[in-house]
């Protein structure tokens, strides 16, 4: 299992996030062509962001499943919800 | 007298000059990409280890800092090249933003002379606001507005205070997330060895 994060975000910017939060996966800024966050079809086009999503993709390559954060301000994303979608997909661990 | 700290900071200033040269001759795009480069920056490892702060090993080039201060004047990036600038990030209810504030207002001032700057951002407050913890703290040093928190975005900055160190070249060079003794030996021997770096000739119009 591999965790990757996408933002529209500089690698400047996204280096402090990762120290404030002492992240241990990899961020990836798709700054400023936002190529991948468009062909995953979340841009914002009037913020020129990513809408907050979760992809989860399997071994051969294939989404399974998205969960898209509507409101970030006011949704809590729970992992027991994700953890329940990669169990679904490739089994209990 | 030398103390262990500031006899590091001027080894390790000899260290990455020489060592560098040949990236600075080589250009700028080299500058960031060569392995050299990045060999010569890795001396100030020793430097920012003990302050606990986040090394960028090939010095990457930080955000501009335009932007209009405080009392009405406009700071651009352009007008800091070849001082070493310590950004602080801040806030007026950040409990360990306080402490900080006289401790950078005395660097400021007592190594301006040397090359030596510190610039506040504020995160997302008010000019009044600002205007009253300036005057209540006796701060002298720019103290950027960020109203829109453009500037922390830009930055990354998601904690305060959060605090970047830039060389004369304007690169960064350290990151501290959470408030640091910027008075200490350690600090004080990272901040005398980015001095003692030669100030970049400015590039032609």
């Amino acid at each position: 299992m591999q965790i990757l994060a996408v933002s529209a975000n500089s690698t400047f910017s996204q280096t402090t996030f990762a120290e404030s939060l002492k992240l241990p996966y990899p961020l990836l800024s798709d700054f400023p062509e936002r190529k991948t966050i468009r062909a995953y079809g979340i841009l914002n086009e009037r913020s020129m962001t990513a809408i907050r999503t979760f992809f989860l993709i399997d071994p051969q390559g294939v989404i399974r499943r998205k969960w898209v954060i509507e409101n970030p301000g006011g949704t809590v994303v729970y992992s027991d919800v994700v953890l329940k979608g990669i169990e679904e997909v490739i089994g209990k661990p | 007298m030398m103390t262990g700290a500031s006899r590091a900071a001027r080894t390790a200033v000899r260290t990455r000059w020489g060592a560098g040269l040949g990236c600075l001759l080589a250009g700028g795009a080299l500058l960031l990409s060569s392995p050299s480069c990045a060999r010569a920056d890795s001396t100030l490892g020793p430097l920012l280890k003990p302050l606990g702060l986040h090394e960028y090993p090939s010095r990457v080039v930080p955000p501009s800092l335009n932007g209009g201060t405080v009392d009405h004047q406009q700071l651009a990036t352009r007008d800091l090249l070849g001082k070493v600038i310590l950004v602080n990030f801040w806030a007026s209810w950040c409990r360990d933003c306080r402490p900080e504030m006289p401790v950078l207002e005395r660097l400021h001032r007592e190594l301006g002379r040397q090359g030596f700057t510190v610039i506040g951002i504020n995160a997302r407050e008010a000019r009044d606001v600002v205007h009253r913890y300036a005057r209540e703290l006796g701060l002298t040093f720019p103290l950027l507005l960020d109203p829109d928190g453009k500037l922390n975005t830009l930055y990354g900055v998601v904690g305060l205070p959060t605090t970047f160190i830039l060389g004369r070249d304007g690169r960064a060079v350290g990151l501290a997330v959470g408030p640091r003794e910027w008075d200490s030996p350690s600090a004080r021997a990272l901040l005398q060895a980015l001095l003692a770096e030669p100030v970049p000739r400015p590039s032609a119009p």
